[in-house]
């Protein structure tokens, strides 16, 4: 079969479908094209965080802050619940260097307008009154704030479909080529054919095996995350929680940060989030390991004796699954949105690391904007996809 | 007659979640056609029991909505852990043997 729209989306996670949804709902006539099934990506393996506080002044914080603006409206223009909550956040601090690192960070943070200040122990207690004795402060903003990525995923592929939005599954691209009148034609495992003047690139991951199938460099590296999810259990504290260590690495390269060889060997760190399930998620490791997207036991029993450190408590409660997501990792830490230079009508949109979630809206809303040829924000040169293509 | 129709769209497949087999129909509805697919949708299957009780019967609706061979449908594997575990077990020797089976 052979199927005409203006514009293929290739990948479904988050991503896909908020290019999906706003490009739609600016009239354009949108094929999301995925291998897998229903969030079968990093989307759907994932912490659920529109996190802050990780973020250095720069664009990622900026377009953070426009991302949660954006979810906001969609939670009345969305017909799903999207599972939004606000409860703010705390970054655990365990030593005298840590402290000074993230008080230096706070003071740059806030200088760009984010809400978060260093509390004491006293302050931290009484918003989680069972965190470890030995944490000796932590951060606190009340801008963190969450969302249910499946609603969200959801919500954008069921009012993308009002639009006459459309999503095949569980038929992968496998290649791409460029017809007569310049449209591409895509195809797909099961040999069917796409054809389209647009095509968008967020396949995640996988975007640098989509990008060379039309000679376009895409240096995005696959880094695992595995993370546990307990039971249901009651509220055990205020807020969300992360611990400073890793943060304090990628911030200060210059100092030696102490590290245990889980810390050092899987890259792991502590988040712990309370989900719109009433259940906690908690990660993570951070692995270069291709494309396996298997947890391992040695990866559950690191974040686990890892979480216990901070929150003795929870010794008790059970956990009932593990899952593992690939990130899509760039070089620079920093998204690739953008037509490629010398293939026109070839966008890419991947590249989120540890942010696709937050960073979904505010992806879908300015790729659309792109492909409609709207005047140009020079703001995003820093994101364009051009920036790795002559290595 | 409806009425009790009506109700029946009300019983809970998945208890853990209290998903609802009018919510699992109307996933099915939209093209979510696989345990998995439809678990993630409705969050059917992603509580306490992470699916033990309800997967076959989500494949079960699957089967006669779509009237694909039920075989096709059933969930293949399970991921470690199998049943709910306590985080402490951690602290044991043997569950570094824990199979992903
Ligand atoms: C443990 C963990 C915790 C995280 N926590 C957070 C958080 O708290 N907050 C946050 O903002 N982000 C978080 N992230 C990051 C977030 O999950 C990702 O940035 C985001 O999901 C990326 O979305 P995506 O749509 O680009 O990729 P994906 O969801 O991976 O989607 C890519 C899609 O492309 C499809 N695909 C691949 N190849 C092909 C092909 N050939 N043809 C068609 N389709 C194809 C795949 O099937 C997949 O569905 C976390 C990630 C992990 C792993």
């Amino acid at each position: 079969m052979t199927y005409a729209a203006d514009v293929l989306v290739i990948g479904g996670g988050i991503i896909g479908l908020s290019c999906g949804f706003y490009l739609s709902k600016r009239g354009k006539r949108v094929f999301v094209l995925d291998s897998g099934g229903f969030a079968d990506g990093a989307s759907g393996a994932c912490d659920d965080m529109i996190l802050f506080q990780s973020k250095k002044p720069g664009i990622n914080l900026a377009l953070t802050f426009e991302s949660l603006e954006l979810y906001k409206s969609l939670l009345t223009e969305l017909d799903d619940d999207l599972g939004f909550a606000n409860m703010g956040g705390m970054v655990l601090i365990e030593n005298q260097q840590e402290l000074e690192i993230m008080e230096e960070f706070v003071a740059q943070q806030r200088s760009y307008g984010l809400d978060v200040e260093v509390i004491d122990k006293r302050a931290m207690l009484k918003k989680q009154p069972f965190l470890s004795d030995h944490i000796i402060a932590s951060t606190y903003s009340k801008m963190d704030s969450q969302v249910d990525p499946f609603s969200v995923m959801r919500g954008f592929e069921r009012k993308g479909g009002s639009y006459g939005m459309k999503v095949f599954r569980r038929n992968g691209v496998v290649g791409i080529d460029r017809i007569g009148t310049g449209d591409y034609q895509v195809v797909t495992e099961d040999g069917s054919i796409y054809q389209a003047p647009i095509v968008v690139n967020a396949a995640g991951t996988w975007a640098g095996q989509i990008g060379e199938m039309v000679g376009a460099t895409i240096p995005i590296k696959p880094k695992r995350g595995q993370i546990i999810v307990t039971e249901r259990i009651p509220q055990i504290g205020d807020t969300n929680l992360w611990s400073a260590k890793y943060l304090v690495t990628k911030l200060r390269s210059d100092v030696v940060v102490d590290l245990n060889e889980d810390e050092r060997s899987m890259g792991l760190s502590m988040a712990i989030t309370r989900s719109s399930g009433d259940t906690y998620l908690i990660g993570s490791t951070r692995e270069f390991v291709g494309f396996d997207k298997n947890t391992t036991i040695a990866g559950i029993r690191a974040i686990i004796k890892q979480t216990l450190t901070y929150l003795p408590k929870l010794r008790d409660v059970n956990f009932i699954r593990a899952m593992a997501g690939l990130r899509p990792s760039t070089p620079d830490g920093r998204m690739l949105l953008g037509e490629h230079a010398g293939i026109e009508g070839f966008f890419t949109a991947a590249g989120h690391e540890g942010d696709g979630i937050a960073l979904a809206p505010i992806t879908g809303k300015l790729l659309a904007s792109m492909v409609c040829r709207d005047p140009v924000d020079h703001r995003l040169d820093e994101l364009s996809p051009n920036r790795f293509a002559n290595p | 007659m409806t009425d009790d129709k009506d109700k029946d769209k009300d019983m809970f497949i998945c208890r853990c979640e209290e998903v609802t087999l009018r919510e699992i129909e109307q996933a099915i509805d939209d093209g979510f056609v696989t345990v998995k697919d439809v678990k993630r949708v409705t969050r059917a299957g992603m509580g306490l029991c992470q699916g033990r009780t309800c997967s076959k019967t989500i494949a079960r609706i699957i089967a006669q909505r779509t009237g694909k061979p039920l075989e096709e449908i059933l969930p293949k594997s399970f991921r470690y852990p199998v049943r709910p575990e306590k985080m402490m077990a951690v602290e044991n020797e043997e569950f570094d043997d824990a199979k992903n089976s």
